[in-house]
């Protein structure tokens, strides 16, 4: 089994010959429209319609993502939701059906949820055989603090009967063509969970548009898929939405299938909780270090998990040192941890970082490859070269 | 014999610029309409995948047209075997 690639970074790739004359002509055939995204520092861009952005790994220089700089994902067009036109319904088993306006949410008991968010499919670039889908590097999550009313304080505005196992939620965005609306369902125990949250804010704002202004879910530690944006529509029920996001879409198999090869639907179980793994923000991969040393950084985090250490080598995963945790340290949040490294010699090296949680869990070299691409956590391996002193 | 000339039917056609430009074509005039052509551009696939994304995208509402074409295009183009190249930063687009 081979360790993941390190990546090519932009300049190494600019440098490198013999780059094939068709992938050029390719490039050529995107149109040279700008790319504006409001509010939004420059982002690499995986799409423009929809919006599908990524924060470039030294944007997460700061234990909370700003709002410019957190990544984007679409995939429906973004609808245009105003505040005084936007309604809540709240039906399905319900003791009674109910429809709530901005104000309404607004009147309710605001709590704040500190939590980082990540597309289930955040690194999906890095398995091999490649999959269809976004083309994730690293910089599909981010971490804000949201806050609005409680998801359950919300429910119980329309009454919850027993027999209510799930909730389905639909967001204002709609297909094109036949494309299936974006629904996802989620149990009951996980609507109930104090930190499950329909949040108006995003880092003490209104929610930006792209983000999903003005009211999305906010479902801690689980994949970003949950978070629906645009939230418009709440339906009770004995069992989860049987749409596309939610089958096949967001499905794991429940035991690792070899590479390159389908799983079975019945073997396929719904995506929840998110993978421990951490990374560098800094230095870059290939960056030159002075002889003196450099501080590494980085951030870490494990789903619904606590993380409890990350561990730092520089000798390509040999020895492995305690990194110093950041200060904060909040369930469903990520950690921030650096390292401050003195290198023994001059010349190239290479760090890794690896990341273990409280449910016992470590980051793997290499996680199992799965047909969706979805949970990338290898560990990550960077180059640094150091100076001659 | 006739499947040795096949196969190099098949190949010339592969390589054929002209199949490759109405493939071209075909992708704008049949994937435009619902999203951008960046993410297509951004994978890089064998052609049995590129094959299962189209049956999808049919699935899904779109109209194709010259299927073959736009299929040579994607190969030849996104093929799983040709390099990524970096992705574009927008441009800053904060409040001033």
């Amino acid at each position: 089994m081979q360790l993941p690639p390190v990546p090519i970074s932009r300049r190494r790739w600019l440098a490198l010959a013999g780059v094939s004359p068709s992938v050029l002509k390719a490039a050529q055939t995107v149109p040279e429209k700008p790319l504006l995204f409001t509010g939004k520092r420059p982002m690499l861009v995986h799409n423009d319609y929809p919006e599908d952005l990524e924060s470039p790994p030294e944007y997460f220089d700061t234990w909370i993502t700003p709002n410019d700089a957190f990544f984007v994902r679409q995939h429906l067009p973004r609808p245009r939701v105003s505040a005084d036109s936007y309604r809540l319904e709240i039906g399905g088993m319900v003791t009674r059906k109910v429809v709530l306006t901005l104000d309404d949410l607004k009147k309710m008991p605001r709590h704040r949820v500190p939590a980082t968010l990540e597309c289930a499919g955040n690194g999906r670039s890095y398995y091999r055989p490649k999959l269809p889908g976004l083309q994730w590097t690293k910089g599909a999550i981010g971490n804000a603090e949201w806050a609005g009313p409680r998801l359950k304080d919300v429910l119980e505005k329309a009454g919850v009967p027993q027999a209510a196992a799930f909730a389905d939620f639909d967001g204002a965005d709609t297909g094109v063509g036949q494309t299936p609306d974006f629904v996802r369902s989620i149990p009951m125990r996980k609507i109930v969970d104090e930190a499950t949250i329909v949040a108006l804010e995003m880092n003490g704002e209104p929610l930006p548009d792209l983000h999903g202004y003005p009211a999305r879910l906010i479902v801690p530690g689980w994949d970003g898929a949950s978070w629906v944006k645009w939230l418009s529509r709440i339906t009770l029920s004995d069992k989860p939405d049987g749409g596309f996001y939610m089958n096949p879409a967001y499905r794991m198999p429940k035991h690792p299938v070899a590479p390159g090869t389908a799983a079975q639907p019945e073997d396929l179980e719904i995506l929840e909780g998110m993978a421990v793994k951490s990374f560098f923000t800094r230095p870059a991969d290939r960056d030159k270090v002075p002889a003196g040393g450099a501080i590494l950084g980085g951030v870490a985090w494990a789903g619904e998990h606590r993380v409890l250490r990350v561990d730092l080598s520089t000798d390509g995963g040999s020895r492995w040192q305690p990194a110093e945790m950041g200060r904060e340290d909040y369930r469903f949040s990520w950690r921030t941890w650096r390292f401050a490294w003195k290198p023994s010699r001059p010349g190239f090296h290479i760090l890794c970082c690896r990341a273990a949680d409280s449910a016992g869990r470590t980051q793997p070299i290499e996680p199992a490859w799965n047909p969706s691409g979805y949970l990338w956590n290898g560990i990550e391996r960077i180059g640094l070269t150091v100076e001659g002193s | 014999m006739i499947v040795g000339d096949l196969l190099v039917a098949l190949l010339l056609a592969a390589a054929d610029p002209a199949v490759i430009e109405k493939g071209k074509a075909e992708e704008k005039r049949s994937c435009l309409p619902c999203h951008g052509l960046r993410i297509i551009h951004g994978q890089r696939l064998p052609r049995p995948t590129w094959e299962r994304e189209l049956d999808k995208m049919v699935r899904w509402g779109a109209v194709i047209k010259e299927r073959e074409a736009l299929l040579e295009y994607l190969v030849e183009n996104f093929g799983h075997d040709k390099l990524t190249p970096p992705l574009p930063l927008s441009e800053d687009a904060r409040k001033k």
